[in-house]
């Protein structure tokens, strides 16, 4: 039976912030064959990758409100944990440029920030602000070897995007 | 979350629509079908075979296999349904509209055509409609313009149904009760076809294409689904209190009035959330798509106005020709064509340039058009809808045909234009295909 620790980020969303390294630390402090449990106020697709990467499979369900508990549960508990070479899970830097695409015509919002990740040197982060979820943006960073990591803010308004360069 | 790749047939079924929408339009041209002939006749069959299933569901259903993973934020059920489904309803409407012919004595073929083709048919919309359902399905809770794409979708398959009824019937295989379905219920067929599966889908899918295209916020949740809950309700009273009243023989005129009211409301209210997306707009000029996408939306507003004038004055089964002509032509294929040259460029920027970005200067999507050029060809389609539904309303089956003609010339100067954009054609030469691209394909992309 798997043991989820508790990580509530609901706060700290609704205070506007970002919760990755909240989480990335949280998931330094697992112990072989531990899981997550997340609550937030959106569905948080784009940590579904992230966590996958890191070996973890999810279930998502909404607990009202709009708000979502998620289990992250190890898909092979201790292999995956105790591989040498699994992924580091740093925080990613602070964002080296910071893009607000808000009021730009689509896709201008998409051309930006590709412009902008481009002049990354590795490693380094971009954050953009947005008016919608950028879905055919995600293909194009993938293919470059980006990563990212993004979500709606509590009322839904902007969607916070954060991007890293390949290392 | 992967985001949302390009649908590799898209464009396909958008090729093949516009080839049936200049092929009914040609048709009508030569005063084939109504009014030439009688609405019901197997002519007409055709024709309205042609633009409802031919051009206006195959344009739909191409834009929903791109639109639906967009607007879910989850990738497509199953992409390898997409090409199946587009040779299946192809192949299916062939034999139908032979069917069609060989019931009018045009071909000698036989009648078993009919049933064979809604039976091909019925199998590519349910892969269509099995498809984007359970992309919906599996991405719960749907949100707003997702539910409008469900509810169409059902009605999609009760309109199937009710035609592979008929096909049945016709061919002599129907029996005593499939036949009295089929004596009573074709205005049924029409309305869930229409109204339900084409009027509410388009629906949906203006809602989050204007805000998208226009920079308006998205219309409030709860109001799109008051104004889906009362159409689907008109067109759900409208098919299924009709067919009750087909077994009871009595109460048509009741149900009727309850769709018709309730068809009027849902309007209203589409209308409102509709003039909100358009106030509400930060870009202020507006583009080629969103401007004639209003002449689309007018038309369903007087397509009502008209309908109700109609109804009240008691002379709607004597015009109902020219009141779907005007539902057609102007509100369905109007609103189809306008979002169809913004969607082709934005497709085929984002396929040809998409790689490219970032490393190398890319051209902007609004220097794959020529929107001055491309705006006289849209100017002359409506004006000749318009004439074409009064030349119906005052029984000039002439006038009619001519401004067929010019309808037809419009449409294939819009649909050049689509094919210009493909091409790449407007591009000024050092930006049309730098480093790392290259030129797309006319009839499908490279995802």
């Amino acid at each position: 039976m798997t043991q989820y620790i508790d990580v509530d980020v609901r706060p700290i969303l609704r205070a506007g912030g970002e919760p990755f390294s909240v989480i990335m630390a949280a998931l330094e402090r697992l112990e072989p064959g531990q899981g997550l449990r997340l609550y937030a106020t959106f569905k948080p697709f784009p940590l579904f990758a992230v966590m996958a990467d890191k070996g973890f499979a999810h279930s998502a369900s909404e607990i009202g409100g709009g708000e979502w508990e998620v289990l992250f549960s190890p898909a092979e508990p201790a292999p995956a944990m105790a591989s040498p070479n699994s992924q580091p899970t740093d925080d990613w830097p602070e964002p080296a440029v910071r893009l607000d695409n808000r009021d730009l015509d689509p896709p201008e919002p998409m051309v930006r920030i590709l412009g902008a990740a481009e002049q990354l040197a590795p490693g380094q982060t971009l954050s953009a602000l947005l008016r919608r979820e950028p879905v055919f943006l995600f293909p194009h960073l993938e293919k470059r070897g980006y990563r990212w990591l993004g979500g709606f803010t509590p009322d839904g308004s902007t969607y916070e995007l954060t991007v890293r360069a390949p290392s | 979350m992967t985001g949302t790749r390009l649908s590799r047939w898209t464009m396909s079924y958008f090729a093949i629509a516009v080839a049936w929408l200049i092929a009914a339009e040609a048709l009508m041209s030569f005063g084939f079908g109504f009014p030439a002939a009688d609405l019901a006749s197997p002519d007409t069959l055709v024709l309205v075979h042609i633009v409802c299933i031919g051009w206006l569901s195959m344009a739909m259903c191409g834009a929903l296999f791109q639109f639906v993973p967009v607007l879910v934020g989850e990738p497509l059920f199953d992409e390898r349904w997409e090409m199946p489904a587009l040779a299946l309803l192809t192949a299916g409407l062939a034999t139908l509209l032979a069917g069609f012919l060989s019931l009018g004595g045009r071909l000698p073929v036989g009648l078993w055509l009919l049933p064979v083709g809604a039976a091909l048919l019925a199998a590519g919309f349910a892969l269509v409609v099995l498809d984007l359902g359970l992309t919906i399905w599996r991405a719960r809770p749907p949100v707003g313009p997702a539910h409008f794409v469900f509810a169409g979708l059902i009605f999609l398959a009760a309109t199937v149904t009710l035609g592979s009824v008929f096909a049945w019937s016709l061919s002599g295989h129907g029996g005593k009760a499939l036949d009295a379905v089929l004596a009573s219920a074709v205005p049924l067929h029409a309305t869930a076809g229409l109204g339900g599966w084409l009027t509410l889908t388009a629906m949906g899918v203006s809602y989050r294409l204007l805000s998208m295209f226009m920079l308006a916020p998205e219309v409030d949740g709860r109001s799109s689904r008051l104004t889906l809950g009362l159409g689907a309700a008109a067109i759900g009273v409208a098919v299924a209190g009709g067919l009750l009243t087909v077994a009871a023989e009595t109460g048509l005129p009741i149900v009727l009035g309850a769709a018709a009211a309730l068809s009027l409301a849902a309007l209203a209210l589409y209308g409102r959330d509709v003039v909100r997306l358009y106030r509400n707009r930060r870009r202020r000029r507006l583009e080629l798509n969103t401007r004639m996408a209003a002449y689309g939306i007018a038309s369903l507003v007087a397509a009502a106005l008209l309908g109700g004038a109609l109804a009240t004055t008691g002379s709607f089964a004597a015009h109902v020709g020219a009141f779907a002509f005007l539902v057609a032509f102007g509100w369905l294929s109007g609103l189809v064509l306008a979002k169809l040259y913004k969607i082709v460029a934005f497709l085929t920027w984002l396929e040809t340039y998409g790689p490219a970005m970032g490393r190398v200067p890319t051209p902007r999507v609004q220097d794959l058009v020529a929107e001055r050029r491309a705006s006289k060809w849209f100017a002359v389609y409506f004006a000749c809808v318009w004439g074409s539904t009064a030349a119906l309303l005052v029984n000039q089956a002439l006038v009619f045909r001519g401004i067929n003609v010019v309808m037809l010339i419009a449409t294939v100067g819009i649909v050049q234009e689509l094919i210009r954009t493909r091409q790449l054609a407007d591009v000024a030469a050092p930006l049309r295909l730098p480093d790392g691209t290259q030129a797309p394909r006319l009839l499908y992309s490279r995802n």
